[in-house]
């Protein structure tokens, strides 16, 4: 009978006895798990550009003027480096794709497959897994390209130097461990640099993720369109879209890449030059880095507090 | 002894609709509660009331906690089955429990692969690729290996067959349901599962039309039977509801004796389907 089944109820198990606690730390690190388990993308893809790029310097053509290879000769390592910059560009930019898709379709997919129910069936505060993701997106993400670009490099560097071996191509890329590491630091620096400067788009993209009930894409950059055209057809300025470049390009004016000459008529000189070029103490103490930083804190803190009340509906 | 939820004055409105209005109740420990209305009465909101899922006004203590603002702890106590398979679809089996064991305290991995051994479910499956019954096993699989004091599951087994729907139930009974433990249910197939209630709360336009143990329906509940002809005396003693069955009518009262109603037909304590339909369609309900 019904009204006996409390009575007949078995005693309490008393031999299971897990793990009292889960640190912050194991939390985190099953989070972050959880996003690469789901978000294939987001090392696939650069994994697959790396496969192609090294196919590309097996197979590709090469083809160097006369003119260029003259000029090569004012620094004997330069090619090496430039060759090393350049290979890492299309790492970063499947990367920026990939990790912009990412930020604004982690916190709406949870909604839309209903997972969220799941999700929060389980002890993670919104804080931690608005965090994880953050962290996959803004750190994860662009110092895995890093890494990938550092441990691809000296491979793409090892297949240009088999095919001057075998004679296809003419000797000269000159190894140098010292310009390769200098190379690999301006890289470090201004992936760092990307990050603090781009970190609020980021923020922007995950509240709208957070809040959009559908078409998060459209949201996202509905704003950053109509704002600037309202603006310009109401007043005839262009404040919105001049402040909309600055917050994208700036980086690059705060850290003085004009003056950063790889290629220039006289000649070709190493990326590594750069770190005596690039203002980079200056870029920290810009006073528009850190304002972009404290506008990520708030737009973070507004899509925690979004996510807190969200369910499937 | 505390009860496990406390529930008093719950309101919460979408926009003029209310949900929940005013809303109070009390659920002690090692029990089943059923908690029964129509579609749109209510239930899902105060589910997600007590899971912290929604803002509401009022008072309300889960296990002692107030789930707006101790949410994140609660839920180390707390496990929560929604009302269809809610797991995701891309995720693997084994990453489901690597993911539970990676962020739960008190889950033990070896229940819940034990529980899946017993199962057609392969580890290396993705979520998409079981049946809504496995998936619901899954789930289940989840939440034995989890030591919780509460489990509040939100029509469980809707859109599953018979068979998985039975062995959910009994696998609910005989692996997880101790005197600790409290399981707050919702369902529309209540006939199903009537006998598995150890108290009942039903509710009907965001309020609590019934809050009572079984046990105590005996007392309280009266399903009169007897001839259309003496339908006009039995009337009298105020049904709050009466239809028609091949003939003869069918009438509930409540705080009625036996002494009172014996004289007039066939007596006994009324269904909860049949008290359910009764009380939403009775006097008592809007």
């Amino acid at each position: 009978m019904s009204s006996t089944l409390a009575d007949t109820a078995r005693e309490p198990r008393s031999d299971a006895t897990p793990a009292a606690t889960r640190s912050r730390g194991e939390v985190l690190l099953t989070l972050v798990r959880r996003e690469l388990w789901e978000h294939r993308a987001l090392w696939i893809a650069p994994l697959c550009v790396a496969g192609l790029l090294a196919l590309g310097t097996a197979l590709g053509r090469v083809h160097i003027d006369l003119d260029d290879a003259e000029r090569l000769g004012s620094s004997p390592y330069a090619l090496l480096t430039i060759v090393q910059f350049v290979l890492a560009i299309p790492l970063y930019a499947v990367a920026l794709c990939v990790g912009s898709y990412y930020l604004l379709d982690c916190l709406y997919a949870e909604r839309k497959d209903r997972s969220i129910l799941f999700w929060k069936s389980l002890p993670v505060s919104d804080g931690l897994t608005v965090g994880a993701k953050l962290l996959v997106g803004l750190v994860i993400l662009p110092f895995g390209v890093f890494a990938l670009a550092l441990v691809a490099q000296p491979v793409y560097t090892a297949i240009l130097e088999t095919r001057v071996a075998v004679g296809r191509l003419p000797g000269i890329l000159n190894w140098s461990a010292g310009e390769w590491l200098r190379t690999e630091a301006v890289m470090f620096l201004v992936t760092l640099f990307g990050v603090l400067w781009w970190a609020p788009i980021a923020a922007y993209l995950m509240l709208v993720s957070a809040w959009v009930r559908r078409a998060p894409i459209l949201w996202a950059t509905l704003p950053f369109v109509l704002g600037p055209l309202l603006e310009w057809v109401a007043f005839g300025t262009r404040y919105l879209l001049g402040f909309i470049n600055y917050r994208v390009n700036g980086i690059w004016d705060i850290l003085g890449v004009e003056h950063a000459n790889i290629v220039t008529k006289h000649g070709l000189h190493p990326v590594g030059t750069a770190l005596e070029v690039l203002d980079f103490r200056g870029a920290l103490t810009a006073i528009d880095l850190w304002l972009g930083l404290a506008a990520t804190a708030a737009l973070v803190y507004a899509a925690i507090r979004i996510r807190r009340y969200r369910d499937d509906t | 002894m505390t009860a496990v939820i406390e529930a008093h004055g719950l309101t919460k409105s979408y926009g003029a609709t209310r949900a929940l209005d005013g809303v109070t109740f009390s659920v002690e420990p090692g029990r089943i509660v059923g908690l029964i209305g129509p579609n749109g009465a209510g239930k899902t909101t105060a589910l997600k009331a007590i899971l912290g899922l929604t803002p509401f006004s009022g008072e309300l203590r889960v296990l002692g906690r107030d789930p707006r603002t101790e949410r994140d702890a609660l839920m180390r106590e707390v496990c929560f089955i929604a009302d269809v398979a809610v797991l995701p679809r891309w995720m693997r089996v084994t990453q489901a429990l690597d993911f539970v064991a990676g962020v739960h305290p008190r889950f033990d991995r070896a229940i819940a692969e034990d529980f899946l051994k017993k199962t057609d479910i392969r580890m290396s499956s993705r979520v998409r690729e079981l049946s809504k019954g496995m998936v619901t096993q899954l789930h289940l699989a989840l939440v034995l290996a989890i030591d919780a004091r509460l489990l509040v599951l939100d029509e469980p087994t809707l859109g599953l067959d018979l068979l998985y729907r039975r062995n959910f139930y009994d696998t609910l009974l005989n692996d997880y349901f101790d005197k600790e433990r409290t399981i707050l249910l919702t369902t529309h197939q209540v006939e199903e599962v009537e006998n598995l209630f150890t108290d009942v709360i039903f509710i009907n336009h965001g309020r609590v039309a019934l809050c009572a143990a079984v046990e105590d329906l005996s007392s309280r509940y009266q399903q009169l039977t007897l001839a259309t002809e003496q339908a006009a005396h039995a009337r009298e003693l105020q049904p709050f509801y009466e239809r028609e069955i091949f003939g003869r009518v069918a009438m509930y009262f409540e705080g009625r004796t036996a002494a009172e109603l014996g004289a007039f037909g066939e007596l006994r304590t009324p269904s909860i389907a049949d008290l359910f339909v009764a009380k939403m369609q009775g006097t008592g309900s809007r």
